[in-house]
């Protein structure tokens, strides 16, 4: 299984490489992303931006968003470009093929996330030396673990709607409508419970803190994860569905 | 190893409305190249499909090599190599690296995944332009790629869905002699369907005709051609009194008779075993024959008519 997965997750790595070191097409926007996030903003934020509060939220959102692009294209992408038929004739097992896909897209988000906060770090260093505060290692795995269970997510939610879509264009647009709805809920949920709800809720982050907050969203995200990754490898069975949807 | 390759018990598959297979039911000796042919929407994709175990039949058993794809599809598939509708390759990546993938999804040992590799693409021609993305490929060349992973890992049956579709006429007599020397020996049994009905003719030793589901004919391509309904006998002869022409059509064996000209005479044959019967009675008329040359149905003439019948019985 370890074998298949890695083979699985190999391939998708040469593709996506691919795809982004073309420089006339998403190389480009890689490289301007890159530079907006792990310089620009680092030195608009300032010596403090490796301890902003602000970093727990914005690198997971960041990271699921990109990890997303990956994931639409899981099976939809293979469905279109003809290919899924060919790859489930193999003899790789249906879930090394999914989750070799979750696994690609999350390291993707990894690989993405860790080179922007790296780079902002010696931009941070060279830029404001000693003035620049660092993030203790408790911080830093704790957004390790934001980055993989928010990667995890997204990646069970796109691996759903990519197993139902047809095209990767229509997997995007389902995926964008499920994530907005996702993002939306819980501050709906928040504006509607109330003056007295949303006071207790106030009073309950400042008691838990940025890490406990930060405990509590990774251990619903995967939670939520592992729910949506385990109907993904349920749907897709070969001889029954996964060609026919 | 079993006999048979591939096994069809009586196969029905229903999508929605429509009945894709409608009781099919034939076998695949081993080692041979069997051609299935049939018009386009005819229900072969669709078999093959549940031959691989990626779709199962609604009712009705297959068997490959003794394995029933429907209950152990890791296993069937383990002996098959597959080149289906579309040729299934990357082609953000280059040959060299779809091969290696395929090699490595067929846990091809890594000592021999390179070796293999290599042995392919050259077989194919393909060697020099193993680092160009295939996306920029001919369609003949995808073709032949997508060949050479159907036979990565040596199986014992190999599915071509049109193999030659897009390969110029030297490559498609090149691959007709590979897909045959794989038969003979290295005993591989291939299963290909094709609308090119000269190959199927040259290449295949059974054919399997499908119509809208329905087997239609089944045999080698000479007893198809037998048993075509009707066979015809060509004339040049002499001496047809208009007393002898009228009477041509209630001669021994003789279903209808038309002239080609003065001297030339085409007779279609109701009973072929009674030409003799037929050529002493003409010259009893008075006849004087030049030539008698019996019209063999072509390969063509015996598909056409499996479909035609096969047609008039919906």
């Amino acid at each position: 299984m370890i074998t298949d997965l890695w083979t699985v997750v190999r391939k998708e790595w040469l593709e996506i490489l691919d795809q982004f070191m073309r420089f006339k097409r998403g190389g480009w926007t890689v490289l301007l992303v890159i530079f907006f996030l792990g310089v620009f903003v680092p030195l608009q934020i300032g010596a403090e931006w490796a301890t902003t509060t602000v970093m727990f939220f914005y690198w997971p959102f960041l990271t699921a968003s990109m990890t997303s692009t990956i994931v639409s294209d899981a099976v939809a992408g293979e469905r279109e470009r003809h290919t899924l038929e060919t790859l489930l004739a193999t003899r790789l097992p249906d879930r090394a093929i999914l989750l070799g896909k979750v696994i690609a897209a999350v390291l993707y988000g990894y690989a993405f996330a860790l080179t922007n906060v790296g780079i902002g770090m010696v931009t941070v260093l060279v830029r404001f030396g000693d003035d620049a505060t660092r993030m203790t290692w408790s911080r830093f795995f704790l957004l390790l673990g934001l980055i993989g269970s928010s990667s995890l997510l997204v990646a069970g939610l796109g691996l759903l709607v990519s197993l139902r879509t047809a095209t990767v264009r229509q997997a995007q647009q389902m995926f964008g409508v499920f994530f907005l709805v996702a993002t939306m809920l819980p501050l709906l949920a928040i504006a509607i419970a109330g003056a007295e709800r949303q006071a207790a809720f106030s009073i309950w982050i400042a008691q838990q803190g940025v890490e406990g907050i930060g405990l509590w969203a990774c251990a619903i995200a995967s939670a939520l994860a592992a729910l949506l990754i385990g109907v993904a490898l349920w749907r897709f069975q070969r001889g029954t569905r996964a060609l026919e949807d | 190893m079993s006999p048979y390759a591939i096994r069809c018990v009586d196969v029905v598959r229903d999508f929605k409305s429509v009945r894709a297979l409608d009781h099919i039911s034939f076998d695949v000796p081993s080692g041979i190249v069997f051609g299935f042919l049939g018009p386009n929407g005819a229900g072969k994709s669709t078999l093959i499909r549940v031959l691989l175990g990626l779709t199962m039949p609604t009712t009705g058993r297959t068997e490959v090599f003794g394995v029933d794809p429907a209950r152990d599809g890791d296993a069937a598939r383990r002996q098959c190599g597959a080149l289906l509708e579309h040729h299934g390759l990357y082609e953000r990546l280059t040959a060299l690296q779809n091969l290696d993938f395929f090699a490595r999804a067929w846990r091809l040992p890594p000592a021999t995944r390179s070796a293999r590799v290599q042995e392919l693409l050259t077989r194919f021609g393909l060697w020099d332009r193993r680092h160009d993305k295939v996306g920029t490929w001919s369609r003949g060349m995808k073709q032949k790629l997508a060949i050479a992973r159907s036979v990565l890992h040596r199986p014992p049956l190999v599915f071509l869905d049109e193999p030659t579709a897009g390969l110029d006429p030297v490559a498609s007599a090149a691959l007709r002699d590979d897909l045959a020397r794989l038969a003979t020996d290295e005993g591989v049994t291939v299963f290909l369907t094709t609308h090119n009905l000269a190959e199927a003719e040259r290449l295949c030793a059974q054919v399997g005709v499908i119509r809208a589901g329905r087997l239609a004919g089944l045999g080698s391509p000479a007893e198809l051609r037998e048993r075509r309904t009707t066979a015809a006998l060509h004339l040049r002869a002499d001496g047809l009194a208009d007393q002898v022409w009228s009477a041509l059509g209630s001669a021994p064996g003789v279903s209808r008779a038309a002239r080609n000209g003065d001297n030339d005479v085409r007779i279609d044959l109701a009973d072929p075993a009674r030409v003799p019967e037929l050529v002493e009675w003409l010259v009893g008329q008075g006849v004087r024959i030049h030539e008698v040359r019996r019209e063999r149905a072509t390969f063509e003439d015996a598909f056409l008519d499996l479909i035609d019948r096969q047609e008039e019985r919906k």
